[in-house]
């Protein structure tokens, strides 16, 4: 039973991680129909930035959480402006000629290109990120938990509540569903509908930024950490649905969660298998994904 | 106002207007109507655009808009409440009337007070304030033009497009349609209306434009064209 429990509490951490994500997924998707398939390596990018800012702070004989806490805003800054650069690149052509393979090349090449860029830059060893918080374990009942590993999940609802709050009571927010409902008649509004599309790009990659400096305190750092959890929320956005917010936090849970449990109760050679499956399950039988709707329109 | 000079439009290589000309004075509504297909929305999509005209000029207040991205021309104050409504389904009543104001919230144009405008919206179209808080795609269809007509009046727009209000509705609401444009004529809104109902649209503007085959075939002061013949066998029916 406490292993079952602390198997569970861990998967929820990775879930989580997974559906920040794959909620940066949904915001370019939402705008443009397009994705960021570099989206892992945003996340690598923002734990390097991070972890070089962060260095440099405790250098200056800051604590390590005063120190992470101000490297926030500079990840945050970084990701924006990542993610501006990816779309503007790689994007901005393709949605304009309607080339479907285009935005699909484009993001995947610049995230190989930022891939080498980081292993030039930081080498290709994984390097070790200092933890803002005490690394002792705490046990909560009948789980042991790491303070760090609560962070994550805080942070990462968050930062998911922030933006759903920013869409909502903004009107900048609201010109960005406005965009994602009807390009042409948001245009109407006076709403510069490519700039929204910039920037919902710009709020992506924020997202995948401070994931990677979520995630990056317990696990290690290098120019290949953002691949595999970026293709993992992949499939959690296209389980849980690219429309629906609450879809990629439980496709996040399922997938977080089921690895862990494959992995302990049969052989961690297969804890990638139940994720898969669902995800063949679910283009066959729920290609909108299992809380994807179609939007309410009537006509 | 508005004035619009040899304009030529349409889609990818199809060529649907071959030279409009027409003028919306100031504080006038103008109508333009004619039969289907002629060519009256992609007149109005090249005014506001949503698409670029491929030659022609457009002068909104003396300066030229051809060209110009839809946002930009919206920030220049025009308004088009589109065919087909275009409401945002997944946002309330109240945002889609907020995103009308878009401009005016972020400094594009004068703020004004927004929220006496809304009021002034929700009194013109009671409906809607009822239901201000529902999603728009759930609307039925009049409330949804209703919407679509009040969203773009909230821009306080130079020069208001309407293109087929009536569309869809019962004739009840349909005269109530008619009731509203002349409401907004008595404040001095200038409009460009298109409309399937001629004789009707007719009788509340001031002036017409008749389209066929992407070209102004007749034009005249509306009572005028009321009384033309040709103009009654083709778009007005025998009910004259
Ligand atoms: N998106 C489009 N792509 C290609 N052709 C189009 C498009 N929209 C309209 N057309 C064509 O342009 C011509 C004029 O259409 P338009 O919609 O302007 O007519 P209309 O006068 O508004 O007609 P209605 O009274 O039926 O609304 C038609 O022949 C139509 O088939
Ligand atoms: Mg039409």
């Amino acid at each position: 039973m406490n292993i079952l429990a602390q198997l569970v509490i861990s998967g929820v951490v990775v879930g989580m991680i997974y559906g920040v994500i794959a909620f940066g997924y949904q915001l370019t998707f939402a705008t443009s129909k397009t994705l960021n398939f570099g989206q892992g390596e945003a996340l690598m990018l923002g734990a390097l930035v991070g972890l070089t800012t962060i260095n440099f702070l405790i250098g200056q004989s800051l604590g390590a959480f005063t120190a992470y806490l101000l490297m926030l805003p500079v990840v945050l800054a970084f990701g924006l402006l990542q993610g501006a650069v990816v779309e503007f690149l790689g994007v901005r052509q393709a949605i304009r000629t309607k080339s479907e393979a285009g935005w699909i090349m484009a993001t995947i090449a610049l995230g190989i290109i930022f891939k080498n860029l980081a292993e030039n830059i930081w080498g290709r060893d994984a390097l070790r990120f200092p933890s803002p918080l005490p690394e002792a374990a705490l046990t909560i009942g009948p789980i042991r938990i790491q303070p760090m590993e609560i962070a994550i999940v805080l942070g990462a609802i968050a930062l998911m509540i922030a933006v759903e709050v920013f869409n909502r009571r903004s009107i900048y927010g609201k010109a960005v569903v406005a965009t994602a409902n009807d390009r042409d008649a948001a245009g109407l509004m006076g709403i510069n509908t490519r700039l929204v599309i910039t920037f919902s790009y710009a709020l992506s990659s924020m997202a995948a930024a401070f994931a990677g400096v979520l995630v990056a305190p317990i696990t290690l750092t290098g120019a290949t950490m953002g691949a595999v959890l970026g293709l993992k929320a992949f499939a959690v956005a296209i389980i849980g649905g690219l429309s629906s917010g609450v879809g990629v936090v439980v496709g996040g849970l399922i997938l977080g969660i089921s690895e862990n449990l494959t992995g302990y109760y049969i052989s961690t050679g297969y804890k990638d298998v139940p994720g898969l499956v669902l995800l063949l399950l679910v283009l066959t039988f729920k290609p909108s994904g299992l809380f994807g709707s179609a939007a309410i329109k009537k006509v | 106002m508005l004035t619009i000079e040899n304009l030529v439009a349409g889609y990818g290589k199809v060529q649907v207007l071959h030279g409009i000309s027409l003028e919306v004075p100031q504080g006038r509504l103008v109508t333009l109507i004619g039969s289907n297909g002629a060519g009256k929305t992609t007149t109005l999509r090249a005014l506001s655009g949503m698409i670029e005209p491929q030659s022609g000029s457009i002068r909104l207040d003396g300066k030229d808009i051809a060209g110009l991205p839809a946002y930009e021309i919206t920030r220049r104050g025009m308004a088009h409440s589109p065919e087909g409504r275009r409401v945002f389904p997944t946002l309330p009543v109240t945002d889609n009337l907020l995103l009308g104001a878009f401009t005016r919230f972020t400094g594009m144009r004068p703020r004004g007070d927004t929220s006496a405008d809304l009021d002034r919206m929700f009194e013109l179209f009671p409906r809607l304030k009822e239901r201000r808080n529902q999603l728009a795609g759930t609307l039925s269809g009049g409330e949804q033009q209703m919407l679509a007509m009040a969203r773009a009046l909230m821009l306080n727009p130079e020069v208001l497009l309407l293109d087929e209000p009536s569309m869809g509705l019962a004739p009840k609401l349909v005269e109530e349609v008619f009731a509203t444009v002349a409401r907004l004529k008595e404040r001095r809104i200038t409009m460009l209306l298109v409309e399937q109902f001629a004789a009707a649209a007719l009788e509340v503007a001031d002036y017409g434009y008749v389209m066929e085959n992407g070209r102004i075939s007749i034009h005249g002061p509306a009572d005028q064209l009321s009384n033309d013949s040709a103009v009654r066998d083709a778009y007005l029916g025998v009910a004259h």
